[in-house]
């Protein structure tokens, strides 16, 4: 009798927590809207009951904007102090995160907020309901959809129409080229497709790496050749419908430029990181790469970089202005989150306050992308600021090639760079090959 | 004694569960995905045999397997070789036999892939350790790991890493045998070489037979070697490589799962195929 009375007790205590939690909540909400601390404000923050979040992002490792984002999770955290943040990342360079992400998705370990890819790559949990439409939220506070610029949220969208994630930066991919090296040789600019290779003959005579890319990890090239040859809406279109015979003109110019000497003797069994070294050390003269490796390089590479598009192939369909990049990672709000009234105000305030228009500014400087709020990054390397012109003046900017196909056959696409430029295939068999895997994929 | 039963099975319930929960529920969850196509996390498909029937049309599966066959040899070769050799010359000194045996056992405490790391700058074209000797020699650098010779540079880490392992068995072994055999021989004039042939080996053969076991189903283990030093390109995709890209990276979780069954069968195989080729009547001190 006595243990019961005590257990019915100490249940209602907890309970009279949990609806002192919500209450103060809610009563907090409005006031926090201008973020000034007054002496009210901080009475009910004292009363407010511990709220542990999870944010899984890819701000680790080596990641540029590592710092930046843990400082604006601090700031978050000092204002807010009964909230703690635990700030679980995982680098980006493997695929290793998206097994992470999607096992996490699957087995009901969701993080409260995730920062991973908008399109293809999240289908698979937005689609089985793990993440919550942010459009209610959004058109409920004006004051942080206003913060973006509105064709960053347009780019946000599923293909449900709706927006899952809300963008932190962008990105671009391009060529870039150390403009010194270029010059000390006599070379123009590759900005079109004789330019590149009369550039990568001088300098593969010189015993400098022309372009520095991996075949094994090379992303960024097939993206290029096949934007370049097939151009954008080719593209957009995958390979699900049939083959455009313009996607074989890039691995036949993939192979052009291997012929002449265009990529590192060891491509084949070094990875992106090694890659980017080169570049960094001047070992290279040009590498594809997107605009959140500017960070990574060497002071004096970075001074001397300047980005373009890659150049078109000749007789494909691309206008040789035609770039990749968007607004392709944001952050998701994970339904088991939303629908906990413990967690789901402070997850959204968080939320909210991660993508305010300060925050995007800080991710922005740290990482060189493309702000997703209309504001003005300053420090910034010329090369970056290249990159951006580069993006305003582009004629097309599309995703990359990889959300456009399924993961086993950009693998496929992947694993056939090597047998094609080496002459053991022709790229009219790669792309048949890559065919045969994307059609077993959708059966 | 009967009474005991009940706390025998009591305590072995713990380790039993632990196997289940990690070891042999995974195992038929894979039989069970291998069933099906799946696409990512959130969509599979049943298709019967399929997946098996593309194990035998797929040819990158039977390169894989050549390969882990090729770096199965050097294994039994060389790891096991030199393994035998060290314990056998390490047992025939009478000082700092401790020293050698931390100094030869203490690779194995390294994580393989940090050793690969290592293999990456030695093997690397540009400034790897190897190309910079040949640099200073004034000779021109080679490309280490190109098509012809990737599979054997890998190899080497992967004999290195392990060696040391097998000789601590085998130092072991030795050390189990009785003096007195040694005496008898020593009365008899056999000495030094044809000592370790005629009486070391033959009484260890039990133990070499499990190391080389060990050996055979290790190999088909191997991956982070090969995944760091060269990712698989070059013909040095393994069957753990290529199971993990299937699986991981492509994310068609049906057919990495048929190539892990498939790795069972193949190693249960070979382990009863060398333990058939090595019989030999158990000898008994």
């Amino acid at each position: 009798m006595k243990r019961s009375s005590l257990l019915l007790v100490s249940i209602m205590l907890l309970f009279s927590m949990f609806l002192a939690a919500c209450g103060s909540n809610n009563s907090s909400t409005p006031s926090k809207e201008g973020e000034t601390s007054s002496g009210t404000e901080t009475s009910t923050e004292a009363k407010k009951d511990p709220v542990n979040l999870r944010v899984f992002s890819t701000f680790g490792g080596t990641d540029a904007a590592r710092e930046a984002f843990q400082g604006v999770l601090d700031e978050f955290v000092e204002k807010n102090p009964h909230v703690k943040i635990e700030n679980d990342t995982m680098s980006a360079n493997d695929d290793g995160f998206r097994t992470k992400v999607n096992t996490d998705m699957n087995t009901g370990n969701e993080p409260d907020l995730l920062f991973y890819f908008i399109g293809t790559d999240a289908e698979g949990f937005v689609n089985a309901g793990k993440v919550v439409p942010l459009n209610q939220i959004l058109d409920d506070n004006p004051d942080w959809k206003n913060g973006f610029i509105p064709s960053a949220l347009e780019l946000a969208r599923q293909k449900d129409g709706n927006i899952y994630a809300a963008p932190l930066t962008g990105f671009y991919e391009g060529l870039f080229v150390n403009k010194k090296i270029f010059e000390e040789n006599g070379l123009e600019l590759p900005t079109d497709w004789e330019k590149l290779k009369t550039a990568v003959t001088k300098l593969s005579e010189k015993g400098i790496i022309p372009l520095s890319v991996p075949f094994d990890q090379s992303h960024y090239l097939i993206e290029h050749a096949i934007l370049s040859a097939a151009g954008p809406e080719s593209q957009a279109k995958g390979l699900i419908d049939g083959v455009d015979p313009n996607w074989e003109k890039g691995y036949a110019a993939m192979k052009e430029l291997y012929d002449l000497g265009a990529f590192p003797k060891d491509a084949a069994t070094i990875d992106l990181s090694m890659a980017g070294n080169y570049y960094s050390e001047g070992l290279g003269a040009m590498i594809l790469e997107g605009s959140w490796a500017i960070g990574g390089w060497s002071e004096e590479t970075r001074n001397n970089s300047t980005v373009i598009p890659f150049p078109a192939v000749p007789g494909g369909a691309g206008s040789g202005n035609d770039i990749v990049g968007g607004f392709g990672t944001g952050f998701y709000l994970s339904k088991a989150t939303y629908d906990d009234a413990a967690k789901k105000d402070t997850t959204i305030e968080l939320l909210k306050f991660l993508t305010s228009p300060e925050s995007i500014q800080k991710i922005a400087t740290a990482n060189g992308g493309t702000p997703a709020a209309d504001v003005e990054v300053t420090g910034l390397a010329q090369v970056a600021l290249d990159g951006f012109a580069m993006a305003a003046k582009a004629d097309s900017i599309s995703s990359p090639v990889d959300s456009k196909v399924s993961q086993e056959t950009f693998s496929n696409l992947r694993s056939n760079v090597q047998p094609v430029v080496t002459g053991k295939k022709t790229p009219t068999e790669a792309i048949e090959d890559a065919k045969k895997t994307e059609d077993a994929n959708k059966n | 004694m009967k009474g005991d039963r009940k706390y025998i099975f009591t305590f072995l319930l713990p380790a039993a569960v632990f196997m289940s929960v990690f070891l042999y529920y995974p195992f038929f969850k894979s039989v069970y995905l291998s069933f099906f196509r799946t696409t990512g996390f959130f969509d599979k498909k049943f298709i019967g045999w399929d997946n098996y029937k593309r194990l035998f049309t797929d040819e990158l599966l039977g390169a894989a397997t050549l390969h882990t066959l090729e770096i199965m040899l050097y294994v039994i070769v060389f790891q096991v070789g030199i393994a035998l050799l060290l314990a056998v010359l390490v047992d025939n000194i009478s000082k700092f036999k401790g020293f050698y045996r931390t100094v030869f056992f203490f690779p194995v405490v390294i994580s393989g892939t940090a050793i690969s790391l290592l293999f990456v700058l030695v093997y690397n074209y540009n400034f790897g350790l190897l190309n910079n000797l040949l640099a200073g020699f004034g000779i021109e650098k080679i490309l280490w790991l190109d098509e012809s010779n990737a599979l054997r540079a890998v190899a080497i880490p992967t004999v290195w890493h392990y060696v040391g392992f097998y000789f601590v068995l085998f130092l072991t072994a030795m050390s189990k045998i009785p003096s007195d055999y040694y005496e008898a021989a020593k009365l008899e004039g056999i000495t030094g070489v044809k000592k370790t042939f005629l009486l070391t080996i033959p009484l260890i053969m039990s133990d070499i037979k499990v190391v080389i076991t060990l050996a055979i189903t290790g190999t088909l283990k191997v991956f982070e070697f090969i995944w760091v030093i060269t990712k698989g390109q070059n013909g040095t995709e393994v069957l753990g490589t290529y199971m993990y890209k299937k699986a991981m990276v492509d994310q068609n979780f049906g057919y990495g799962s048929a190539i892990a069954i498939y790795m069972v069968v193949f190693g249960v195989i070979l382990a009863l195929v060398a333990n058939r080729l090595l019989k030999r009547d158990e000898i008994t001190y």
